[in-house]
């Protein structure tokens, strides 16, 4: 069976935010809610980096283990998602999460919180695959489809890398190899195999011959 | 003769030379690229920044914060490094030592019970009533009472629920009750602070330290053995619990506003560090009120009396509370005594 993962290549997200644009319009997800999101670290000095950021769909999930009344659970593929009929909104997810994933939809009086809502890996939620229940409280069910996600799908860059996580490791591993490591394996130039950008400053890149 | 010797030892020279500048040679050029590589480091490229960013980003010390397009609170921190700490302090801490404080002295309230049984007055009931508690007070101290049984009981259902509750009830029943209670909880909360705040001004000027507190509270109140110790309206025990309830009762109104009013824009950072006081200072409180309601029903005979009708006999008075009790009996007498008008009791009694 395989195991979902996400996987941002800082070397490539160039901070465009197609995948929280994809997202938030893929799965009508609740006002003052972002599944995803980029940061993007050391914004504007030299050696910035940006990454995108969603429910990473821990083997060991903070989130499951603090919830009060258990409703999160695993699906065969690795992916973490939860039961908006059981969740009481308490937030207890929200602070163990190391990445920000679980949020509060704020539609009550007072800003009262509803019942979370949070990156699904577009697998929608424990209703009958695609039914329209599913899709007004989760989103969209793409993996039920044989689609992954669509923000890694999006990804302009293939920075976003989304699917079962032997195969994301591999093609990851590839752009690895062929950058190169420590002081060569970055830049633009080597991150899109085009040599120009650096080569003035001696760094060589070399092309990857494919993804 | 000398010019072929000389011949030789030119000779000798070159070979010794050829050889010193193949062995230079060899252990030399090997090193120019190393030395363009050096050359090439210092003047334009430099180490791959990302290796000490990830290696601070995964640092476990501090959130390293950046830019983010999308708006809200916390959103621009890439890791939040104390999600974890919270929930081991939850799981592993809060949840196992919480229960065990509740069971142990519940166990002591109740083997302490078994073993030496209420406290009775000295030489029986008289028979003769006398205010303890008016209406003010009475009222104070229950819905006090009402506001903290309600908040303990949803809040150890959602603390405990999960571990007790799930089995008998079914994950869907128990979401339903769960959720009841997050929003009793979320709702009574703030009246709380009323009911702490109306506590202290009732009963805060009998509860300051006078002479003989420490002396009650070395002989343990007369808990132990050793008969009734001397106290004023309230014993030391009392004016402690009082200071608990008040003290605690702040902290919890605190940190439960912050927790209860999510969009006030506190990070996930400052609502951690509330639920751990929050349920530090919650489970001691209700351990602490354990004693309290033992002592006030079955632990002493003649007590829950003042706190329903508002009177307690005489002789629990004078057995417990024997300087309240000579207080209360001369301002009885100077009432009487400085009453003008025709109605004053008959002389004697009293």
């Amino acid at each position: 069976m395989a195991r979902m993962k996400f996987l941002c290549d800082a070397e490539r997200c160039i901070e465009c935010n197609a995948c929280v644009t994809a997202c938030k319009n893929e799965n009508d997800v609740p006002w003052g809610v972002n599944r995803r999101r980029v940061v993007t670290i050391n914004d504007g000095s030299p050696g910035e980096r940006s990454m995108s950021v969603a429910c990473m769909h821990c083997s060991d999930a903070p989130c499951a283990a603090v919830c009060p009344v258990d409703c999160f659970y695993f699906t065969d593929d690795g992916v973490v998602l939860h039961d908006k009929d059981i969740c009481i909104g308490c937030g207890y997810c929200f602070y163990a999460c190391p990445f920000g994933a679980p949020q509060f939809p704020q539609d009550g009086v007072f800003g009262q919180r509803g019942k979370m809502d949070k990156c699904t890996f577009c697998a929608g939620g424990p209703e009958a695959d695609n039914s329209p229940e599913e899709r007004t409280r989760y989103g969209s069910n793409r993996l039920a489809e044989g689609k992954l996600p669509l923000c890694a799908e999006m990804c302009a860059t293939r920075s976003l890398l989304a699917g079962d996580g032997d195969t994301v490791s591999d093609i990851f591993r590839e752009r690895v190899t062929w950058r190169g490591s420590a002081g060569m394996g970055w830049g633009w130039g080597v991150a899109y195999g085009k040599s120009g950008l650096r080569k003035g400053k001696g760094v060589d890149g070399r092309a990857t011959g494919g993804d | 003769m000398s010019s072929s010797k000389r011949s030789r030892i030119r000779h000798h020279r070159m070979v010794v030379f050829s050889l010193l500048s193949l062995l230079v040679l060899t252990l030399v050029l090997p090193l120019i690229p190393h030395a363009v590589a050096e050359l090439g480091e210092s003047t334009g490229r430099v180490a791959n920044p990302g290796t000490e960013l990830w290696r601070d980003v995964r640092q476990r010390d501090r959130s390293i914060v950046g830019a983010t397009q999308v708006k809200g609170v916390d959103s621009g921190v890439l890791i939040n490094v104390h999600g974890e700490d919270w929930r081991q302090f939850r799981m592993q801490q809060l949840i196992p030592y919480g229960a065990a404080l509740m069971g142990i002295v519940l166990s002591v309230i109740l083997l302490f019970y078994l073993v030496r049984g209420p406290l009775r007055m000295q030489g029986g009931a008289s028979g003769k009533k006398i205010q303890r508690f008016n209406v003010f007070e009475r009222t104070t101290h229950w819905f006090t009472v009402g506001i903290f049984w309600l908040l303990a009981l949803t809040g150890l259902v959602l603390l405990y629920g999960r571990f007790v509750l799930i089995p008998l009830l079914g994950p869907d029943g128990f979401g339903l009750t769960a959720s009841a209670c997050k929003e009793a909880h979320n709702l009574f909360g703030p009246m709380f602070l009323v009911a702490i705040l109306m506590l202290f001004v009732t009963f805060v000027k009998d509860n300051f330290y006078v002479r003989g507190d420490f002396t009650w509270l070395l002989k343990g109140g007369g808990l132990l053995g050793g008969g009734h110790v001397s106290a004023g309206r309230f014993n030391a025990g009392e004016k402690i619990w009082f200071w608990i309830a008040v003290s605690g009762g702040m902290v919890l109104c605190v940190t439960g506003l912050i927790l209860d009013f999510a969009v006030l824009g506190q990070g996930r950072e400052v609502m951690a560090l509330s639920h751990v006081l929050h349920g530090i200072v919650a489970l001691v409180v209700i351990t602490v009120s354990f004693g309290h309601i033992y002592l006030g029903t079955a632990g002493v005979e003649g007590t829950l009396s003042s706190m329903t009708t508002g009177n307690v006999d005489e002789a629990w008075a004078k057995s417990h509370h024997d300087r309240w009790y000579a207080e209360v009996k001369a301002a009885a007498a100077d009432a009487d005594e400085t009453e003008p008008g025709g109605v004053a009791s008959p002389a004697g009694e009293g």
